[in-house]
């Protein structure tokens, strides 16, 4: 950054007057996507601990599992090998993961200050939680391709190439943003770290158990099956799992007119914009109530 | 920096603070501000004290656009706060009661933030970081995360990034609460010098030394209203005269005899104030140099034992309890003596 060569440092303590400028909305975002990417390399530990479950996931499932599983598998998934069939589920279980510490950050700035420092000033509200919405949704982006990476070195093989491995991370980030939606409202209700982090990780296991993540949905009990159809976690597995294998994997619903990936592809993306917009609408309606009122 | 600054319109405004009929009520049906009047004009070091509760905070809060009045007109630096919010933001500089910095980051990237928060042009944000950490004198830990800094060094550091833009209008809420005397006077150092550069600040006090040392004007704010307004010395002379503290070495019964002796006595004036302390009796009067002397030894013809006596100038405190009737919670001590979680 240059230092104009006009300013009158005259003594320690002499004040400069300031040409103030205002943001553009764009500005800000870019301001605050700034600040927390810089705040997530500050604290890999956080980066870390949301990839260490998965990958364990991964390594445990396909060694212990594999086997069993891969004998169940049949119709459009029959005859591939286990590590293909869990790593779009895995890719999933990456996004939950890293979108519920959303929240963990908003806690943290509510409790430090820093909310109400930047609601003072004069940047665009909307433009703060964008910037800071962005700086997670490309970490989460990150994260997933780590465990795509991961799985390929495991065995498993993206059918679709490059092209459905940017198409899970599509799937996985348009998920993420309803976790990171349901974090920061837990932040907002409980102003607490620790209930933000409990009550978003509760829900994580019966979710992703309760699904298609981790084995064909013909081979479970009816009432999960029956769960299984209601439940947000299947459409992103199933949407990410068409976008591995270029085919049509869903059996919870069936849209007619709908052929080939497209029959899964479109209720998927529906059911997670859907859900994106119903919780994230609730996240503004709470955090904009946060913001105009005092925080204390 | 120039005393006025253009207002959108062209037109110019000399005050920093224009209070009418400001209310806000909480959705609770707390009345935290009822009914503010209150001009401040440019350039002029003001204070608001008050006890814990008075509505400090909140009646802040509301000049900073970061509560809506709910009832009242309320213009900062000549911008409606409720119909332009944003124009108050870009014009003022807010510290909050509880110290605000991010943890993770260094001083010179809260500094940073700020800045870019506040549209301060990208060629201007070196020189402005690197001088506003040699105001704080936070220069040589620059690079270090601020989660590791003293509570008088986070407070510097917050003072700093509320400084960026150099608004015009500065509001402190409690700046020095919980710093040790060394860290509250360097604090002070550099209000002053803020003000000395033309910069109106708006500060909020329950400590009487505080607003003492460092207000032209200050507002006395109880149960949410203002019951007083003047400079420190005006307030003062509303208490009517001088103090003189008598120290005896006795009882309650004692202590009544003493003061019926005061009251026969005819030394002073009708409206003299005599009260009763926890070690003695005090006497407010005008005359209560002059005629102290005497005072004493019609005390001792009456068989009291003076332990000791003190003739003083009232303080704010004096000028509270004249005003409220009550005692500030904090009492007539120091800021920095209720202060010891900070080490700096």
């Amino acid at each position: 950054m240059s230092t104009p060569p006009e300013t009158e440092a005259t003594s320690s303590a002499s004040i400069t007057p300031v040409e103030r400028s205002s943001n553009s909305f764009l500005g800000d975002v870019w301001v605050n996507y700034k600040r927390w990417n810089l705040k997530a390399v500050r604290n890999p530990f956080v980066l870390v601990v949301s990839l260490v479950q998965p990958v364990i996931f991964l390594v445990l499932f396909t060694q212990v599992f594999g086997g069993v599983v891969e004998g169940t598998l049949r119709g459009p998934v029959g005859g591939l090998s286990y590590e293909t069939y869990l790593a779009p589920a895995i890719a999933i279980q990456v996004a939950i993961a890293a979108a519920v510490t959303s929240g963990i950050g908003l806690v943290n700035d509510i409790e430090n200050g820093m909310f109400e420092k930047v609601l003072v000033s004069p940047m665009n509200r909307t433009a703060v939680f964008l910037g800071k919405t962005l700086a997670e949704v490309s970490r989460i982006a990150a994260q997933i391709v780590i465990i795509l990476l991961l799985s390929v070195a495991l065995g498993a093989s993206v059918v679709t190439g490059l092209a459905g491995a940017v198409g899970i991370v599509a799937i996985g980030v348009l998920f993420s943003i309803s976790f990171a939606a349901f974090s920061n409202s837990l932040a907002v209700l409980t102003r607490d770290q620790e209930s933000t982090i409990i009550g978003a990780n509760l829900l994580q296991f019966p979710l992703l158990f309760l699904s298609s993540a981790f084995i064909p949905l013909e081979t479970l009990p009816g009432w999960i099956q029956a769960f299984a159809t209601l439940n947000p976690v299947t459409y992103a597995v199933d949407g990410a799992r068409a976008m591995m294998l270029g085919q049509d994997v869903i059996t919870v619903i069936d849209l007619p007119g709908l052929t080939g990936v497209a029959h899964t592809l479109v209720p998927a993306v529906t059911v997670l914009v859907g859900l994106a917009v119903v919780l994230g609408g609730i996240a503004v309606v709470l955090l904009s109530r946060a913001s105009s009122s005092a925080v204390a | 920096m120039s005393p006025a600054r253009d207002r959108a319109d062209g037109t110019m405004t000399q005050l920093a603070v224009a209070a009418e009929g400001v209310e806000l009520t909480y959705a609770d049906g707390t009345r935290a501000v009822a009914g503010v009047d209150l001009e401040v004009p440019r350039g002029e070091f003001f204070g608001f004290l008050g006890p814990n509760g008075a509505g400090k905070t909140t009646t802040i809060k509301t000049m900073a656009s970061l509560l809506s009045p709910t009832a009242g007109q309320l213009e900062i630096n000549g911008f409606d706060v409720t119909e332009s919010p944003r124009k108050v933001r870009q014009s003022i500089g807010y510290m909050a009661q509880e110290t605000s910095v991010d943890p993770e980051m260094t001083a010179e990237e809260n500094l940073r933030f700020a800045c870019e928060a506040y549209g301060v042009p990208r060629g201007e944000r070196q020189t402005r970081i690197d001088e506003l950490l040699d105001l704080v004198d936070l220069a040589e830990v620059a690079d270090k995360r601020s989660e590791g800094f003293s509570g008088g060094m986070m407070k510097r550091l917050d003072a700093a990034t509320a400084l960026v833009h150099a608004p015009p209008l500065v509001f402190l809420d409690e700046p020095t609460t919980g710093l040790d005397p060394k860290a509250r006077n360097r604090l002070w150092a550099y209000f002053r010098e803020l003000n000395a550069a033309g910069t109106t600040v708006f500060l909020t006090t329950q400590y009487l030394e505080e607003a003492d040392q460092l207000c032209e004007r200050l507002s006395v704010i109880v149960g949410g209203r203002i019951v007083a307004t003047g400079s420190p010395e005006e307030l003062k002379r509303e208490v009517g005269g001088e103090i003189l503290d008598i120290e005896l070495s006795a009882d309650q019964a004692a202590r009544d005899r003493a003061i019926a002796v005061v009251e026969e006595s005819t030394l002073f004036e009708p409206d003299a104030t005599i009260e009763e302390t926890p070690t003695g009796i005090s006497v407010t009067s005008r005359q209560a140099r002059e005629r102290g002397p005497d005072l004493l030894v019609a005390l001792r013809d009456a068989g009291h034992e003076v332990v000791g006596f003190n003739v003083r100038a009232p303080t704010l405190d004096d000028v509270f309890l004249a005003i409220t009737g009550e005692e500030l919670a904090a009492g007539p001590a120091a800021a920095g003596e209720a202060a010891v979680e900070a080490e700096q």
